[in-house]
């Protein structure tokens, strides 16, 4: 099996069930510093494990601004359940030619943490 | 008739305190206390419901709150710039509320008014590497912004920011 290439992984936890979230949908955008608008680069859904492969190539995660948006809201209502937030976004700046960049998410219905890993 | 400095006729013209009495039940305007009380009462009152100097003004608490909190060094995130936004369901553009700084203990009281905080969608934005930068660091995050909606608007609700150079978390408080 093909190791992650993506510089960029991120991994989604269901930190009140204790359970990756699994089929949650997500998106990477990059902002265009010229006209200021969000760009968006990938979509993808989390696999059981809640990872998502393949999110963006090690040419094109170049120096700028991302955003990672989860649709949290979507996958606790595929859960029958209500959510405090109807997404979440995460916008991170890529300073350098970044190696790897870890961003999980650890979330519940009422809470989310996001922090840089490796 | 000579009085003594112990005792001063009430300078009201109620019949009941035309007599002598301590001057010790006297009130702060010279009426005696059993019966004028209610003048300074009044005027207190008065005070409280036409507040001349905000700070003792009795102001009805946000229905929404924050707190930031800087974890990667133990302190509050104070003068940390913010905003709130609430989100129009017919057109899905954003509408700014207030923007604000955090105080030195990380808070913005009254945030938003009973009245201003109807059921939706709001977004709080945090002023996250202007903080850090603030005090000589980077940080991984240009912003913050938390989306929640707001189904009953008749609770209270805490949106704190945990933050630190590299990661951050949120919770639904009270």
């Amino acid at each position: 099996m093909m190791s992650e290439s993506s510089p960029l992984t991120s991994h989604v936890l269901n930190t009140a069930d204790g359970v990756p979230a699994a089929r949650l949908p997500l998106s990477l955008h990059r902002l265009d510093p010229r006209i200021m608008i969000w760009t968006l680069l990938s979509v993808g859904t989390t696999n059981e494990d809640g990872r998502c492969a393949g999110l963006i190539s090690r040419e094109a995660f170049g120096p700028g601004m991302y955003k990672l948006r989860f649709e949290t809201g979507s996958y606790w209502e595929s859960l029958g359940q209500n959510s405090f937030y109807p997404y979440v976004e995460v916008v991170f700046t890529i300073s350098e030619l970044e190696q790897r960049i870890h961003l999980p998410l650890l979330m519940s219905r009422f809470s989310y943490s996001v922090y840089r890993g490796s | 008739m000579r009085m003594s400095q112990d005792y001063a006729p009430c300078p009201c013209t109620h019949a009941r305190h035309q007599s002598l009495a301590q001057a010790g039940s006297l009130t702060a305007f010279g009426f005696h206390s059993s019966v004028h009380m209610s003048v300074s009462r009044l005027q207190q009152l008065k005070g409280h419901i036409f507040p001349e100097n905000k700070i003792t003004a009795m102001a009805a608490p946000s229905p929404l709150s924050t707190h930031v909190l800087n974890t990667a060094m133990g302190v509050p995130g104070s003068n940390m710039a913010l905003s709130l936004y609430r989100q129009d369901p017919t057109t899905n553009t954003w509408s700014l509320l207030t923007s604000r700084t955090t105080n030195a203990d990380g808070r913005c009281p009254g945030l938003i008014t009973k009245e201003m905080f109807i059921a939706g969608v709001y977004r709080l934005h945090f002023e996250t590497a202007l903080y850090w930068e603030s005090m000589g660091e980077t940080c991984f995050y240009p912003y913050v912004e938390i989306v929640f909606t707001i189904i009953d608007p008749g609770q209270k609700y805490h949106v704190p920011l945990l933050l630190s150079r590299f990661s951050y978390s949120t919770y639904r408080g009270s």
